[in-house]
């Protein structure tokens, strides 16, 4: 394992069970993902890009192989530890968004760093500041039902960054908003992936997204097609 | 992380299922306060009932005389002992009395039954069920006297009427016949048949003199205290103040009216049976409510615990949630309750026409007015029981939350 890795997959697989056949999702996989990397991972439905996202962030085990967040073996982490690790490593920005329906936009950006037991007002301060910076701090007090779908996202967005994570993994990140929504939330992440630094894992078909990513990872029945670095 | 308020959020989100959960609940209180309360009025109304008829809440007794009542079982100083017990803060009367077998007699009929004997003056009649009874004539005036009240049933099984004679016969201390004669001042109807046909109040020191007691003997001094349940505690002062006193025993209205006792204990079981069948179910009833909303809320609580919740921190969040239904639903619980309660103490169901008027029970008449009293201590249990089951009600579903694999709710990170 190398310590500079942010994740590093090791001979993964990872098999479910489907009524009484076993089906590979992922099939003896190695990857590494190094700070600051803006990769997607590519693939038709089935190939195991959403099974390696859960992986990686330590909501998933695999059948056999290692997985590693920051050095960690997450197969030697507890389950209350795990959710440590996600709370302060992980940001997820999901398909459906995935707010907290009874909490503001505000709240909901503000989720992790309260589970941190952050001070209120360091909370507030780098809450507003995220905000701002997704165009979203004239929408605090609005909840959920009451944003479109492109916002609810930005706000998703705010959330998975403002805890400062050392990865984000993001599944289809564009798949539910329009082409003018999509476009203005890879903007906000390619900006905090070259300004701040952020590290950007995404699993998606998207042209645009495969497009703007540095790296893609093309994935086949749960193995590894490809894996192109852009220049 | 603020439980509370995402707790209270998610209880505003569902009003319905709130509003509802939160009514079982106050059902649950308002069955509680019923049941109880019933329970605490009829209890006390014939502990006090059975008080007033001759034993008092506890009885300075001679010693064996409950086991054995007989006449030849009595003790002297009974007035000093009596003045004793009224020195006790929560007494509000005691009264040396003599109570035996006797045979009455008038004319050529006769009939077995007891005697009281009694100080016309001393004796309340708040503390004497037969002076509140008196439906013709009046109390005798003088302990010394010949006076004699009776039962209306006893009167008519006699054949006589105020004014008229009664010879009284009892067996003296040393097992003698004795026989007195009285003149009947007044007739008592209390409704309790054993009563009416059976028992003749007279005066306490014309007995004394018929018995051959001293001037101040008495086979007991009945103790009333302003609470009944004041009475273990009342008995145990007494025993300490009469220490020393081999010929008399302290005995509380347990012991003195174990039929009674023993009665009120088994229905008080019962009570408390029912109660906790009905707050099983609605424990239950909670509980599958609490079990849906975790159940409809699994992709919610998967998520936070995606995000990093640790599964105690979603398990202390339903129990937040719990907490503040409990909160609600004792809060709505007293509000609903209070009327019902304030009309079933003052007016309350009248049963007599199913029970009928003399309805008596464990030897005492019972009130046929289904009425409600609550103790201090009742109210309290009800409502920490009320809530404590709506927390545990919580439990499982909480457990289940804590449970969730995030993994397994979100089909796509």
């Amino acid at each position: 394992m190398h310590h500079n890795l942010i994740a590093q997959l090791s001979g993964v697989s990872r098999v479910y069970l489907q009524g009484n056949i076993e089906v590979k999702a992922v099939d003896n996989l190695d990857l590494d993902i190094l700070p600051g990397e803006f990769s997607a991972l590519c693939g038709p439905s089935g190939s195991g890009k959403t099974t390696i996202l859960n992986m990686i962030g330590a909501l998933d085990m695999p059948t056999s192989g290692k997985v590693y967040l920051e050095g960690r073996d997450l197969s030697e982490i507890g389950r209350g530890e795990l959710s440590r690790l996600r709370r302060d490593r992980v940001g997820f920005v999901f398909q459906a968004y995935n707010l907290v329906p009874v909490l503001t936009a505000y709240e909901n950006a503000e989720f992790v760093l309260a589970l941190q037991d952050i001070p209120s007002a360091e909370r507030k301060a780098r809450v507003m500041a995220v905000l701002e910076e997704v165009g979203m701090a004239d929408y605090v007090n609005r909840r959920p039902d009451e944003l479109s779908g492109g916002q609810q996202q930005r706000i998703a967005i705010a959330r998975a960054v403002v805890s400062e994570p050392a990865i984000i993994l993001a599944d289809e990140p564009t798949a539910n908003v329009d082409s003018e929504a999509a476009d203005t939330i890879l903007d906000l992440m390619e900006h905090l992936n070259t300004e701040k630094g952020v590290t950007f894992l995404f699993s998606t078909h998207d042209q645009r997204v495969m497009s703007r990513a540095r790296r893609l990872v093309n994935l086949r029945d749960g193995k590894l097609e490809a894996d192109e670095i852009k220049v | 992380m603020n439980l509370n308020s995402m707790a209270l959020r998610t209880l505003a989100r569902n009003r319905r299922r709130t509003l509802i959960t939160s009514f079982s609940v106050a059902f649950g209180i308002f069955l509680a306060v019923t049941f109880t309360g019933s329970g605490d009025y009829s209890y006390t109304n014939m502990i006090d009932t059975g008080a007033v008829m001759g034993f008092g809440h506890v009885s300075i007794e001679a010693a064996g005389y409950n086991d054995k009542p007989s006449l030849s079982r009595w003790f002297t100083e009974a007035d000093r002992i009596g003045s004793k017990a009224e020195g006790l803060a929560p007494v509000t009367g005691a009264y040396p009395r003599i109570i035996g077998q006797a045979m009455f007699a008038a004319g050529a009929k006769s009939s077995g039954g007891m005697f009281m004997a009694i100080d016309p003056v001393h004796e309340k009649a708040e503390h004497n069920f037969f002076l509140r009874s008196i439906v013709a004539g009046r109390i005798f005036e003088k302990a010394e006297g010949r006076g004699a009240l009776i039962g209306v049933e006893l009167a008519k099984k006699l054949n006589v009427r105020p004014g008229k004679k009664l010879i009284i016969t009892v067996t003296d201390k040393d097992g003698q016949l004795a026989s007195e004669l009285l003149r009947i001042s007044g007739l008592f109807e209390t409704g309790d048949h054993a009563a009416d046909s059976g028992i003749v109040l007279v005066p306490l020191n014309r007995m004394r003199q018929t018995l051959i007691y001293d001037d101040n003997g008495a086979t007991l001094v009945a103790v009333y205290v302003n609470d009944q349940r004041k009475a273990g505690r009342i008995k145990s002062q007494l025993e300490g103040k009469l220490s020393g006193s081999n010929d008399i025993e302290v005995l509380t209205w347990h012991e003195t009216q174990s039929d009674l006792s023993g009665l009120i204990a088994v229905d008080r079981l019962f009570n408390y049976l029912l109660q906790l069948l009905v707050g099983l179910v609605i424990a239950a009833g909670i509980t599958n409510t609490m079990l849906m909303s975790v159940l409809e809320r699994t992709r919610e609580f998967g998520i936070m615990m995606a995000l990093g919740m640790a599964p105690r921190q979603v398990v202390r969040l339903v129990l937040v949630e719990s907490f503040w239904l409990g909160c609600l639903g004792v809060a709505i619980g007293i509000v609903i309750s209070i009327p019902w309660f304030y009309y079933m103490s003052e007016t309350g169901i009248d049963l007599s026409r199913h029970v009928g008027e003399d309805y008596s029970a464990g030897g005492v008449l019972v009130d046929p007015v289904m009425k409600l009293r609550l103790f201090k201590e009742s109210a309290v249990a009800i409502l920490a029981t009320v809530f404590f089951l709506t927390l545990a009600a919580g439990v499982y579903p909480a457990i289940r939350a804590g449970k969730i694999m995030p993994v397994d709710t979100i089909k796509e990170i």
